[in-house]
């Protein structure tokens, strides 16, 4: 199975990448700040409230001023160092897909506007550049071969001034004026990208042993023929796991096409759009290749800053430019995911490779990101559900899922099989047999985007869930009621969500909503008032799994003498606040939050950690076999995605937090108390670690003085108590635990790497320990780490949205406007309100515009033409979402222990499903496929 | 196509260019020639707003315009106010004080990624700025904020926190009256 | 009797074709034939229920409502039947006898046969009746006396004579049925005189409506502006072709009526305005730079300042975002009145087919001064109309005095 993180040979050690010197620091990072005009994040005094709670973010100060926050901002005269003079490049495209591109011709620009550098395919083959394998081959067409999509680039084109490139590139816009179009050829060709099948049969009740379940069995993989799936096993309830599986399957295919008077079996398509992600920040990078140091000094926009630096020095490391030294800026960026793992990376390193000594920046203009950006993948669906006419409950379930991945590999994989796995929802199913696959086109590339999947399937399955309610004569609420899981039910693989299913709980409060008890008359009554609308509700509810089953957040604490406290962490900061909020979790142990926070940290040098195989694919006896050396982890570094901000990052955070209460400030504290004849103040009381509290910023326990942080930090220093922390963790569905032996105490912990640092007045000998990279690193003992066989349970984590709308559909335009909409979110213990809230607006406008305006065509016509922007593609304004109206309610943590869990996916989710449903409510006929635009309500009523 | 001199009062200093091309777009002269960056590209085709600048007029009124799609010479002689001047700042340029949309704006997490800010904080700036001059009512306050913010595009924060902080500063700096 | 002898051959030549095309279907025929008349345009309010009425149409006499026309027996039409409908239709003549105001085409639709009257009739009965009256028409004494309308009716309601069809193709006569009778083009594209009944000696020279000029659909005027059939057809169909978009009252006549007709139809109409043996087009060669008139040559930086970036700066346009100047037919317009509007009132978002969505155009009234606004048309009219650039500032400004307040 391939994943959505794909696996690393070789990685981050020392700095050392295939023989090149590489260092990232951000451009927010205080050492940029201090060369810079702003430091983009402030000191904690300026966005941290009395009462603890965050006034703001941390870096809001900057945003609002319009400082150069952004990746794009940055032009070489910014960048310290570098030589001001400040090259532009672009890519030149050939946009048929079904002719041999034949080679350019520039001549027509002129003589004052040619490049001054043109890079192509014969280019990089001469110069042995090894270009990213995972996204090979051809990043240039070479002459004489058709291309793999629409918009392949065939050069870059360089240019060592701004004008001269700006003048060149009206000319070269909005046309294939430069392409020289050989023979017409076919299309090309390649295998699907993935294919998998998720078949479970359970038991009489979800508690009994599966019959056949991926967790317990396995993930059924067809052989790939043909550029098809095809299955060439027979099936066998008596023979290997595949042939089981597919008995399984092949059994209930004959129970659905045949099936009892009882049942309803409900078999209809669902189609979704691709969709252009949109971050407002299009692709960029700017670098500058320094010919006599070979240093390749390079700020881009990305939101896996580590795999991009890992792999650029891999693509140039062979080439005849000797690159000696990759000096990485990743910016301070947006991306809703399609940042993440992006191709476009790599041609802004070989711009700047190729500029002469010229900083070069390759940055798309918005028809550019169009044409090249990463897309949302688009789900062709056929679901049946079988369903027991008289209890109403779920019987089995089948999909059927093409996915089109567009022109090159990326993330389709991944995304087919969550989106399989999601299809679910919040239901429990006694049977189900989920088929998925991924397939090139000539589309533009698909990848990582927010949903990742799950937004096409589930919202599918909540107008599927609606309509069988219709059908069946009952209030689509209690028969989601009947079907919801609960806690510790299985889901369609087999594995046990994490923690409390709080679905009823939001089931039994949308019930008794206003809007959804009087749905029916407020639909008479408004239609009365207003004869030129429909009107209708609608209802839905998700549960979105966050985390990509192979998480390893990293963090580090520490704190000064003088109570200065700073965290590091490899996260990085798009636009969700995380940097805000890890400073405010690091408050729940040290009782105020960091004062400095540094973001997509690179180096950590104090755990020596090595990495190898791959996370999702090793078998147990691999992974048995790499944990003997003990600083070997499942995975490096995760990327950066706003869910696991929330939930993986901050496991990180507090666990080194954690290592510093008790090994730093709780000794310091009991000592304190302690002190004194017979134990001092302490000795009357028994004083107990879990008794232990911050109120107003001073630590008590058992009705000892409260001592101020600084007081504590002070002494903890003194004594040479554990001052500093940097914890690695890994989680597959679950954490690997590891025994450490801090400061002579032992301790059994969710980490598998861990290293300290004692404070000032630490013994020499506690001192000389601390002989990594300033750390003492510890060995950890009797690891354990979760079972390769979870891979299969593909997710456990999971948070639930649901959203009920209300909308009107012109009578004569026919189109949707959202007058109100009301949301309930379950997400633990929420960090900043603010931020959680503004996630969710956040999510339903990008939901609203899934589900009534964004679409585009795939291929001929549509953007990978590059003349795609906004006014074709609507995006949704505030007119569109219910500014004023909207509401929401976050539900209170079972209690302050809740872990904190990611939201930023599903969010939009429920409203898309909400969407289809009332669209449904409102003129009596079901649209099955997004966007649901005028056109499509048109034909609905008309057909 | 000929270079041509351009001057013009950018955040208050006079700026003057020799050897501006007459069909640059103020985006790039902005970003490429006076290095401000805060006025960001996003569509580069006058859609999202997010390049916006204000102009203030000789009579007192202010406007917005999209620099995306306008030239540069069109700014010849005018007074522009970019994102980049709204703080007040200290002499080492720190921003010593936010404008009250500004503030607000942080105060009330009104923005995510923030790419779209500066053309937000324009436009409500600007309604700030209108109303100072002539109140609204109350029952035109969000109508009117919809037609000053209603036209820029955010993908992150599904705009609520725009307005309602716009509402907010409106209302507490007395510029909205019963009615 | 030359008249009589016209509506038969309607009749029979023109509304046969149609007939057997959708012969089994008088509904969906009289669907289409309501696209066809634009009934949509007047008796539907922007954002109503269709045929539901309430559509204000700004006359120089006052506003005058659009009816309601869904089968309500008690606001719409619901009552009548085909004999009464058809009365209305062709002759003005409400049920109860009175007079309909003459914003109804009927001096147009007067020459529609009865089964064709019927078939739209037949079509209206089956859409959804909305319970609502539309609003009350309010004119300017004498207008608002409906009595006083049989005296225009008598005057004017018969007038429209038919261009004589001997000798012509079969689109062509198709073409004029659809163009004249149904399409009722000549409404707008003819000027009008002081009680508003149109100049018919001057039919389809082009006439002003609420500030703007429908221009004239002469096949000699629209070919010397750069029409051939080819684009004419596609202009219908699409609302867009290399000749500009269409905007102002013509965008609703794309959306409810033209962009719904078969190619064949929209084949005949351009075959009827352009001819059956149409003249040329004309080509225009882009003007140079230095043959520009001194004001146009000013009016250079004035497009670049505010027009080049979006019709960019040699007038090329951009794909999908905003018409070329280059070969734009309202440049070559010798009345630089919409031109003028345009600039100054700027164009919403248009939808055309499919993914076609032009973005909104400023306007620029506050933004330029007379004279900038005189260079800049100069330059325009110049560069790719082929006028010469010789606008004063005293010419825009007498245009402007004409342009209505912006009521609507």
């Amino acid at each position: 199975m391939s994943n959505r993180d794909i696996s690393r040979r070789s990685f981050l050690q020392g700095g050392l990448v295939a023989g090149v010197s590489v260092t990232l620091m951000p451009l927010g990072s205080k050492a940029m700040a201090a060369l810079m005009e702003d430091s983009v994040t402030v000191p904690s005094e300026q966005w941290l409230g009395n009462n603890g709670k965050a006034r703001s973010r941390n870096d809001a100060l900057s945003k609002v001023c319009g400082s150069k926050v952004f990746a794009r901002d940055i032009r070489a005269k910014d960048m310290p160092g570098w030589p001001a003079q400040q090259g532009h490049a672009m890519l030149l495209k050939t946009i048929k897909a079904d002719r041999i591109y034949a080679g350019m011709d520039l001549s027509w620009l002129g003589a004052e506007l040619q490049p001054d550098r043109i890079v192509t395919a014969e280019d990089l083959l001469n110069d042995g550049i090894v270009f990213p394998e995972e996204h090979a081959p051809d990043p240039l067409l070479p002459v004489g071969k058709v291309p793999m999509f629409i918009g392949h680039p065939v050069a870059i084109l360089i240019w060592n001034d701004f004008e001269r490139f700006r003048q060149a590139k009206l000319k070269l816009k909005f046309n294939d004026k430069a392409i020289r179009y050989g023979d017409k050829a076919p299309l090309y060709q390649a295998d699907p990208y993935g294919s998998f099948r998720y078949v479970r049969v359970g038991g009489a009740t979800s508690a009994d042993e599966d019959e056949f379940a991926s967790l317990k069995d396995s993930i059924l993989f067809p052989m790939l023929r043909n550029r098809r799936p095809v299955w060439n096993s027979q099936p066998d309830l008596h023979g290997n796991l595949t042939e089981r599986g597919l008995f399984y399957a092949e059994r209930m295919k004959q129970q659905i096409d045949n099936p009892s008077d009882d049942w309803l079996v409900f078999d209809e398509r669902y189609k979704t759009p691709s969709i252009e992600p949109a971050a407002m920040e299009p692709d960029n990078g700017n670098g500058w290749f320094d010919p006599v140091s070979k240093t390749l000094h390079f700020v881009v926009a990305t939101q896996c800053p580590h795999e991009a630096a890992t792999e650029t020095a891999k693509m140039i490391a062979p080439s005849r430019f000797g690159l000696a030294k990759l000096n990485m800026h990743p910016g301070y960026t947006v991306g809703y995911g399609s940042k993440d793992h992006n191709i476009f990376v790599y041609y802004a390193a070989l711009a700047a490779l190729y500029g002469a000594g010229v900083p070069v920046r390759l940055a798309n203009d918005r028809y550019e990101q169009f044409q090249s950006g990463i897309k949302r993948h688009p789900f062709d669906i056929r679901y049946q559900l079988a369903v027991d006419k008289n209890d109403h409950s779920f019987k089995i379930f089948r999909a059927e899922m093409t996915v089109d991945g567009g022109g090159r590999a990326n993330y389709s994989p991944s995304v087919a099989a969550v989106g399989a796995t999601a299809a679910q929802s919040i239901y429990y199913m006694p049977q189900n047999d989920l088929q998925v696959t991924a397939y090139h086109s000539r589309a533009v590339e698909a990848g990582s985007m927010r949903g990742y999947g799950t937004l096409q399937s589930m919202a599918s399955t909540e107008m599927m869930v609606d309509e069988i309610a219709g059908r069946l004569g009952i209030d689509a609420i209690d028969l989601r009621k009947k079907n919801a899981m609960v806690s510790g039910m299985k889901n369609t693989q087999g594995a046990v969500p994490g923690g409390a299913l709080r679905l009823h709980e939001i089931l039994d409060k949308a019930a008794v909503h206003e809007v959804w008890k009087n749905r029916d008359a407020l639909k008479q009554q408004r239609e009365a008032q207003d004869p030129d609308h429909w009107h209708g509700v609608g209802f839905a509810i998700c549960q979105k799994d966050f985390g990509t089953g192979s998480e390893a957040p990293m963090a580090s604490i520490e704190f000064t003498a003088d109570g200065h406290i700073s965290l590091r962490h490899i996260g990085i900061e798009i636009g969700t606040g995380m940097s805000t909020s890890q400073a405010l979790v690091v408050a729940d142990f040290l009782g105020m939050p960091a004062t400095e926070v540094k973001t997509g940290e690179t180096e950590w040098k104090e755990l020596q950690l090595t990495s190898g195989g791959n996370p999702y694919t090793m078998s147990q006896a691999e992974q048995d076999s790499f944990l003997r050396n003990p600083r070997w982890v499942g995975k490096l570094a995760s990327a950066s995605s706003a869910t696991n901000s929330a939930y993986y990052f901050s496991h990180a955070t507090r666990e080194a937090a954690r290592v510093l209460f008790n090994h730093g400030l709780w000794p310091a504290a009991l000592q304190i108390w302690r002190q004194g004849p017979y134990g001092g103040q302490a000795n009357p009381y028994v004083v107990r670690r879990e008794d232990a509290h911050w109120v107003d910023g001073k630590l008590t326990a058992n009705g000892m003085q409260p001592l101020s942080f600084t007081e504590l930090a002070k002494h903890a220093h003194e004594r040479g108590l554990v001052t500093g922390a940097t914890v690695h963790a890994f989680n597959r569905w679950s954490w690997a635990e590891s025994e450490f032996s801090i400061d002579g105490v032992r301790e059994r912990l969710p980490l598998d790497g861990l290293a300290v640092k004692y404070g000032d007045g630490a013994a020499q000998v506690k001192k000389a320990q601390m002989s990594s990279a300033g750390f003492h690193l510890l060995d950890r003992q009797n690891v354990h780490y979760p079972d390769t066989q979870l891979n299969n349970a593909a997710v456990t984590y999971y948070s639930p949205v649901a959203t009920l709308v209300e909308l009107k559909v012109n009578k004569g335009t026919h189109e949707v406007q959202v007058l109100n909409h009301h949301s309930w979110v379950e997400c633990g213990r929420v960090l900043v309100e603010e931020l959680v809230k503004g996630q969710l607006e956040g999510g339903i406008a990008m939901g609203i515009g899934h589900a009534l305006m964004e679409e585009m065509p795939l291929y001929e016509g549509g953007p990978g033409e590059g003349d795609w922007n906004f006014n074709r593609y609507r995006l949704p304004m505030s007119r569109h979402v219910a500014v004023w109206k909207q509401s929401a309610e976050i539900l209170p943590p079972l209690s302050a222990s809740d872990p904190s869990k990611g939201i930023a996916e599903v969010v939009m989710i429920p409203v898309v499903g909400a969407i289809g449903n009332a669209v449904a409510h409102a003129i009596g006929k079901r649209i099955r496929d997004l966007p649901i635009t005028s056109a499509r309500i048109k034909e609905a009523l008309n057909g | 196509m000929a270079n041509r001199p351009l001057q013009l009062t950018l955040n208050g200093k006079a700026v003057d260019s020799a050897d501006i091309p007459d069909d640059l777009p103020m985006i790039d002269y902005l970003h490429e020639y006076e290095n401000l960056t805060g006025s960001r590209l996003g569509c580069g085709q006058g859609i999202c707003h997010a390049c916006v600048v204000i102009v203030d007029n000789p009579d007192g009124t202010s406007e917005e315009v999209r620099t995306c799609i306008t030239g540069a010479h069109y700014f010849a002689g005018k007074k522009v106010r970019t994102i980049e001047g709204h703080a007040s700042r200290d002499e080492q340029g720190k921003v010593t004080e936010l404008n009250p949309i500004q503030q607000r704006f942080v105060d009330e997490f009104a923005f995510q990624c923030s790419y779209c800010a500066p053309g937000f904080v324009n436009a409500a700036t600007l309604l700030v700025e209108k109303l100072q001059r002539k109140p609204v009512v109350n029952s035109q306050l969000e109508q009117v904020i919809e037609d000053s913010l209603g036209h820029h595009i955010c993908r992150c924060t599904g705009y609520v926190r725009y307005f309602s902080a716009t509402r907010n500063v409106l209302t507490d700096l007395g510029l909205v009256r019963e009615g | 009797m030359k008249h009589l002898f016209l509506r038969l051959s309607l009749a029979l030549g023109l509304a046969a074709p149609l007939l057997s095309a959708h012969a089994d279907g008088q509904v969906e025929r009289g669907a289409y034939l309501a696209r066809a008349a634009d009934c949509m345009a007047c008796h539907t309010k922007p954002g109503g229920a269709p045929y539901a009425g309430g559509l204000p149409i700004v006359s120089p006499f006052g506003t005058i409502y659009g009816t309601n026309i869904t089968p309500s027996k008690e606001h719409g039409i619901g009552l009548y039947s085909d004999e009464e409908f058809f009365a209305a239709l062709t002759q003005g003549k409400r049920r109860d006898g009175a007079n309909l105001y003459p914003a109804m085409p009927y001096t147009s639709y007067h020459l529609m046969p009865r089964q064709d009257s019927d078939a739209i009739h037949a079509y209206l009965k089956t859409i959804e009746p909305v319970e609502r009256d539309a609003p009350q028409t309010s004119l300017s004494f004498p207008f608002n006396i409906r009595l006083g309308l049989i005296g225009w009716n008598m005057i004017y309601a018969e007038d429209l004579q038919l261009q004589s069809a001997e000798g012509k193709s079969a689109p062509w006569k198709r073409g004029q049925y659809m163009v004249d009778v149904l399409g009722h083009c000549g409404e707008c594209h003819t000027p009008r005189g002081e009680t508003g009944a149109m100049e018919l000696d001057k039919r389809m020279a082009g006439g002003v409506l609420n500030g703007y000029l429908a221009p004239s659909l002469l096949s000699d005027d629209l070919a010397a502006r750069g029409w051939n059939h080819q684009d004419l057809a596609s202009f219908l169909k699409h609302g867009m072709s290399a000749q500009g978009t269409m905007f102002n009252e013509m965008y609703p006549v794309f959306h409810n009526s033209t962009q719904h007709l078969t190619d064949a139809d929209l084949a005949a109409m351009a075959t009827f305005l352009l001819g059956d043996q149409p003249p040329e087009a004309k080509a225009l060669d882009e003007v140079a730079f230095d043959k520009l008139s001194p004001s146009a040559q000013k009016g250079r930086q004035q497009y670049l300042n505010v027009c080049a970036g979006c019709h960019a700066a040699q007038g090329e346009g951009k794909p999908h975002i905003a018409v070329a100047m280059r070969g734009n037919t309202t440049l070559r317009l010798d009345d630089p009145r919409n031109l003028l509007r345009v600039i100054e009132d700027g164009i919403a978002e248009q939808q055309f087919t499919g993914f076609e969505r032009m973005q909104p155009m400023p306007g620029f009234a506050d933004k330029l001064s007379d004279q900038q606004l005189t260079d800049l048309l100069n330059y325009l009219r110049q560069s790719w109309g082929g006028k010469p650039g010789d606008l004063a500032v005293s010419d825009i400004q007498a245009l402007q005095a004409q342009a209505p307040s912006a009521e609507h």
